[in-house]
C-alpha cells in the first residue's frame, strides 16, 4: 500500500478512485472489443450504459439519502427526445405524426440529440423537483414513484409523439462500446466532481443530519433539487444512448423492471459511494450475463439449463440478502483508492460503520 | 340517470377493492413503517395457487376444484404462509432500518415473486374459471343492470371491515396492535411482544390479500404474473391519500381513489381517458405536498416520516 | 441494590452520549437524576429499558443482567417506563390505555383490584374512561401514563421528566401522587428531572449528570442548600470573585 505523504501524492490520491474506475472499465472494454464477439459486445455496451444510469442514480440517491424510484422516467424522456431528433427520417411521420414541423423535417447528429435530450430531462426534473424535493424521507420516495407512474402513463397514451403502446423502430444504432465508454467516463467524472464540490458536501450533510445541516445554513431543498436535476440530465442521456443501442423504443423498456435492476446494482455495490455504483453494475452485469447464458443452455442441449426468469429471481434474492446482511454493499460505501491506503478520513470511517 | 347508478355501483365496488388492498398495506405500515410493494404479488400468488404448477398453456385446476369453503381456506392459507415467510425471512431482519430500505426490500421481494411465477408457471396469461356463476347480472330496470360480483365485492369488503374493527376494538391483541401502530416503542415498553404483533399484522394482511385474490380472479378470469401489481399500486395510492398508517384513512382513501378514477373515466373527454392513471398519480403528489399526513392524519405518520 | 447501572457508555453513531455512568437504586428508594438538556439523562433511561444498547458497562436488575434484552423483556422483569413526552396512545380510549399496562400479568383477580385502585387514585380517569386518551389535557395524560405504568405492577418505575410542559400546580400534584405511592405501596422510583430544586425536595438520593458524566452524587438531605448541586449542574459557580479569577 502506498502512503500518500507529499502534497502532490495526496492530490493524486484524491483523484485516484476515478482513475481506478475509468481504467478498470477501459480494460474491460478493450478486452471485449478485442475479442470481437458480437453478443459479448452488446452485453458490454448495455453494461456501460447502465454505468451511466447507476452513477446518475448515485449522484442523487447516494448524496441525498432519498431513495428515488423515478429516475427511469427521466431515461424515458431522454430516450424519446433523442428519438424525435434522430429516428428514422423517412418513417418518423408515421410513428410520431404529432411532432412539430421542425422535428419532422430535421435530424440532429446523435451526440447533439443526446445532449439536448439530457437537457429536456433536466428541465422536467427542475419542474417536478420543485414540488418533489420539498418532501422528505419516505414521502419523497413515494413522490418519485408517482413521478415514474405519471411519465409512464403519459408516454403510453401520448401516441402521436411516442407511438404509444407500439414501438418506434429505426433509431440508428450508433451506441458502440466505445461511445458508451466515453459517456460512462464523462458521467463518472461529473459524479466525482459534483460529490466533492461544496454542493455535494452540503447535500451529504443534509443526508446525515437534516436539522443540523439546515442550522448550518444549508438550503436543503435547493441542494436536493440541484442533485435531482444533474442526475436527471445524465439519466436522460443514458436513455438516448439506450435507444441508440436497441435501435427501437418502447414505453415498457423504461418501467419497473429497469428501475429495479438499476436500483439493485446501486444497492449491491454500495449506495453511498461512486465506486459502489460502478462495482455494482460490473458485478451484477457479469452475474446476469452468466445466468442468462445458463438459462439459454450454454452447455448444449442436454447440459444444465436454468428455467426461464430464474436470473431475475436470483437478482432479487441477492438484493434482499445484501439488504439484510451487508447494507453498505460490496464496497461498504468506500471508494477504491488502491494501491493507495484506503479511506482513512472521518467520513470514510463513519461510512464504514453505517 | 342509468349512467349515474352504474357509475355509483362500479365506483363503490372498485373503491371497496382498493380499500381492502389499502388496509393490507396500511396495517403493515402502521406496525413496521413498511410500504409493502409485494402486497400485489401476494394477490397474484393466491390466484396461481388455484392451479397445478406447470408451464403448460392450459391451466390444470388444483385448489380450483375444491369445495368452495376448502377453496377459500386453502387460497387464504397459501397467501398467509407467503406473507409470514416474507416477514420471518426478510423483514424481521431489517425492521429497524429506515423506511426507504424496507420499501426497496419489498420491491426486491415483489420482483422476485413475479419472476418466480414466470419460472414456475411461464409468463403467459392463463384462463381460470373461478365461480363463473358470480359473473351474471341482476337487472334493476330495463336499462340498469348490476353485476352480481360487484355486489359481492362490496358485501365481502364490509363484512371484513366489520370483523377487522371488532378484532381491533374488542380483543386484547387487537388493542395491542392499534397501540403498536401508534407508538411502537411505548407499546414494547409495556411488554407488548413486537414479533407477535408484527407477525399477526402480516397474517391479517396476507388473509386480506388472499380474499382479494379470489374476488379479483373471479372478475378477470385470467392469471398473470403481473396481475396484482396495478391493484397494489392503486391500493398504495389509497393508503397515501387516506393517511399512512391510519386504517380508517385506508378505507376512506380506497373509496376516494375508486370514486375518483371511475368518475374521471365518466367525465373525461374521449381523448383524455387514457391519461387517467397520470391524473390519479398526480393527485398523490398533490396530496403529499398539500396534506402529507393524508386525509385522516395519524400520529404514526408525523413521528415516523 | 435493586437496579444497578455500572459504568455504561452509550453512543449515537460515533458520538458518545453517556460516558461511564453508574447509578444505583435500592428497593423503596426515590432516586433523582438531574442535569441540563442534552446531559444524557434520557439516554440513560432508554438504555435501561432496552431501547438503546450500551457499548460498554453492565446493568443489573435484582442480580440479573438486563443488557441486550428487548424493551418488552425488560418490561417483563418489572421495570416500568414512563418515557419523556407522555406517550399515551391518543387513538385508544383511556381504559384501553390502562388495560395495556396489565397485558403482561396473569393474576386476574389482582388486576381488577389494581385497576379499581388506579381509578380511585385518579378520579378524572374514571370519569373519562371511555373517551379517547388524546382528548385529555396534559396533566391528565401524565396521570394516565403513571396509572398505566402502575398497572404493570412494577418493581421499579422510571419516569422521564414528569414535569415537562405541565403547569406548576399540576407538577406538584404529580409529585404528590408519586410520594403517596411510595408511602402506600413502597414503590421504587428512578426519576429524571431538569429542575434540581424539585428533585432535592422529592428524592432520597440525587445524581447530577452533565455532558454524559456523573458530576455529583449524594443524599438529598446533604444537598439541601442546593449550592453544590448548582455547581455540578452548570459546571461553574456563579459569583463575582470567580468571574474575576477567570481572567488571570
Amino acid at each position: 500500500m502506498i502512503d500518500a505523504t507529499t502534497p502532490l501524492m495526496q492530490r493524486i490520491r484524491h483523484f485516484w478512485p476515478v482513475v481506478n474506475l475509468c481504467i478498470g472499465l477501459l480494460v474491460i472494454t478493450a478486452i471485449v472489443v478485442a475479442l470481437d464477439d458480437r453478443i459479448l459486445a452488446r452485453t458490454l455496451t448495455e453494461g456501460l450504459i447502465r454505468v451511466v444510469i447507476v452513477v446518475a442514480l448515485y449522484m442523487f440517491i447516494g448524496n441525498s439519502g432519498i431513495m428515488s424510484f423515478g429516475h427511469i422516467g427521466f431515461m424515458m424522456i431522454g430516450a424519446y427526445a433523442t428519438g424525435w431528433q434522430t429516428c428514422c427520417p423517412y418513417t418518423r411521420e408515421m410513428f410520431m405524426p404529432g411532432l412539430p414541423g421542425y422535428l419532422l423535417d430535421n435530424s440532429h447528429h446523435f451526440v447533439l440529440a443526446i445532449f439536448l435530450a439530457g437537457l429536456l430531462s433536466a428541465f422536467v426534473a427542475l419542474i417536478a423537483g420543485i414540488a418533489l424535493m420539498r418532501l422528505s424521507g419516505i414521502a419523497a420516495s413515494i413522490g418519485t414513484f408517482a413521478f415514474l407512474m405519471i411519465i409512464y402513463s403519459v408516454y403510453l397514451r401520448w401516441s402521436t409523439w411516442t407511438s404509444g403502446a407500439s414501438s418506434v423502430i429505426g433509431l440508428p444504432q450508433t451506441t458502440t462500446p466505445w461511445v458508451a465508454y466515453c459517456y460512462a467516463v464523462v458521467t463518472i467524472f461529473a459524479a466525482f466532481f459534483y460529490s466533492r464540490s461544496k454542493f455535494g458536501l452540503a447535500l451529504r450533510a443534509s443526508r446525515d443530519d437534516e436539522v443540523a445541516a439546515k442550522a448550518a445554513g444549508v438550503n436543503v431543498i435547493g441542494q436536493r433539487l440541484l442533485a435531482f436535476v444533474i442526475s436527471a440530465f445524465f439519466c436522460g442521456m443514458a436513455g438516448g444512448l439506450f435507444g441508440h443501442f436497441l435501435g427501437m423504443l418502447t414505453v415498457d423498456t423504461f418501467f419497473l423492471n429497469l428501475t429495479l435492476i438499476t436500483l439493485a446494482m446501486l444497492v449491491i455495490g454500495g449506495m453511498q459511494s461512486l465506486s459502489g455504483a460502478v462495482v455494482g453494475v460490473v458485478v451484477l452485469t457479469v452475474v446476469i450475463d452468466l445466468l442468462k447464458n445458463l438459462e439459454s443452455g450454454m452447455f448444449g442441449k442436454d447440459g444444465f439449463v436454468l428455467p426461464t426468469s430464474s436470473t431475475w429471481v436470483v437478482v432479487g434474492v441477492v438484493m434482499m440478502l445484501i439488504i439484510i446482511f451487508r447494507r453498505s454493499g460490496i464496497t461498504r460505501n468506500a471508494e477504491l483508492y488502491w494501491p493507495f491506503k484506503s479511506d482513512i478520513t472521518a467520513e470514510g470511517a463513519l461510512r464504514r460503520q453505517s | 340517470m342509468e349512467v349515474v347508478v352504474q357509475v355509483i355501483i362500479s365506483s363503490l365496488s372498485l373503491g371497496s377493492f382498493y380499500a381492502l388492498g389499502a388496509l393490507g398495506i396500511g396495517l403493515l405500515f402502521g406496525v413496521l413503517r413498511l410500504i409493502n410493494f409485494a402486497h400485489g404479488d401476494f394477490i397474484t400468488v393466491g390466484g396461481f395457487s388455484l392451479i397445478v404448477p406447470a408451464t403448460a398453456v392450459v391451466a390444470v385446476p388444483l385448489i380450483l376444484d375444491f369445495h368452495p369453503v376448502a377453496l377459500i381456506i386453502c387460497v387464504v392459507g397459501v397467501v398467509v404462509v407467503w406473507a409470514l415467510a416474507s416477514y420471518f425471512l426478510l423483514f424481521r431482519h431489517i425492521q429497524t432500518a429506515p423506511p426507504a430500505v424496507l420499501m426497496i426490500a419489498s420491491v426486491a421481494l415483489s420482483f422476485s415473486i413475479q419472476n418466480l411465477i414466470i419460472m414456475i408457471y411461464s409468463g403467459r396469461p392463463k384462463a381460470v374459471g373461478l365461480w363463473p356463476e358470480l359473473t351474471g347480472v341482476i337487472p334493476l330496470s330495463d336499462k340498469v343492470q348490476v353485476p352480481i360480483l360487484q355486489l359481492v365485492i362490496v358485501a365481502v369488503t364490509w363484512i371484513l371491515l366489520i370483523l377487522l374493527t371488532i378484532f381491533l376494538r374488542r380483543t386484547p391483541i387487537g388493542v395491542e396492535m392499534r397501540a403498536a401502530a401508534e407508538d411502537f416503542r411505548m407499546a414494547r415498553m409495556l411488554g407488548v411482544n413486537a414479533t407477535r404483533v408484527i407477525a399477526l399484522a402480516f397474517v391479517i394482511s396476507g388473509a386480506l390479500a388472499g380474499i382479494m385474490a379470489l374476488m379479483y380472479h373471479t372478475q378477470t378470469g385470467i392469471l398473470s404474473f403481473r396481475g396484482g401489481v396495478f391493484l397494489m399500486l392503486y391500493a398504495f395510492i389509497a393508503t397515501v391519500i387516506g393517511g399512512m398508517g391510519s386504517l380508517i384513512g385506508a378505507v376512506v382513501g380506497g373509496y376516494v381513489v375508486g370514486i375518483f378514477s371511475t368518475v374521471l373515466i365518466a367525465i373525461l373527454p374521449e381523448g383524455m381517458r387514457g391519461f387517467r392513471d397520470a391524473f390519479v398519480f398526480g393527485l398523490v403528489v398533490v396530496i403529499l405536498l398539500a396534506r402529507p399526513q393524508g386525509l385522516v392524519p395519524t400520529r404514526a405518520f408525523k413521528e415516523r416520516v | 441494590m435493586l437496579l444497578s447501572v455500572e459504568d455504561i457508555y452509550v453512543h449515537y453513531g460515533r458520538v458518545p452520549a453517556v460516558r461511564g455512568v453508574s447509578i444505583g437504586v435500592s428497593e423503596g428508594e426515590i432516586v433523582c437524576v438531574v442535569g441540563p438538556n442534552g446531559a444524557g439523562k434520557s439516554t440513560t433511561l432508554l438504555t435501561i429499558s432496552g431501547v438503546l444498547r450500551p457499548s460498554q458497562g453492565t446493568i443489573n436488575f435484582d442480580g440479573q443482567s438486563i443488557v441486550g434484552l428487548t424493551p418488552e423483556a425488560v418490561a417483563r422483569h418489572g421495570i416500568s417506563q414512563v418515557p419523556e413526552g407522555r406517550h399515551v396512545f391518543t387513538t385508544l380510549s383511556v381504559e384501553e390505555n390502562l388495560r395495556l399496562g396489565t397485558r403482561m400479568r396473569r393474576d386476574r383477580a389482582e388486576i381488577e383490584a389494581d385497576f379499581k385502585r388506579v381509578l380511585e387514585l385518579f378520579p378524572v380517569l374514571a370519569e373519562r374512561r371511555r373517551g379517547a386518551a388524546g382528548k385529555l389535557s396534559g396533566g391528565e395524560q401524565q396521570m394516565l401514563v403513571i396509572g398505566r405504568a402502575l398497572l404493570t405492577n412494577p418493581r421499579i418505575m422510571t419516569i422521564d421528566e414528569p414535569s415537562l410542559g405541565l403547569a406548576p400546580n399540576l407538577v406538584d400534584r404529580v409529585y404528590e401522587v408519586l410520594l403517596e405511592l411510595r408511602e402506600s405501596r413502597g414503590l421504587t422510583l428512578l426519576i429524571v428531572e431538569q429542575s434540581s430544586e424539585r428533585a432535592i425536595k422529592a428524592a432520597d438520593r440525587i445524581y447530577v449528570l452533565r455532558s454524559g458524566e456523573i458530576q455529583l452524587e449524594g443524599d438529598a438531605a446533604d444537598l439541601q442548600d442546593g449550592e453544590k448541586v448548582r455547581q455540578a449542574y452548570f459546571g461553574f459557580t456563579e459569583g463575582v470573585e470567580h468571574a474575576g479569577e477567570a481572567t488571570f
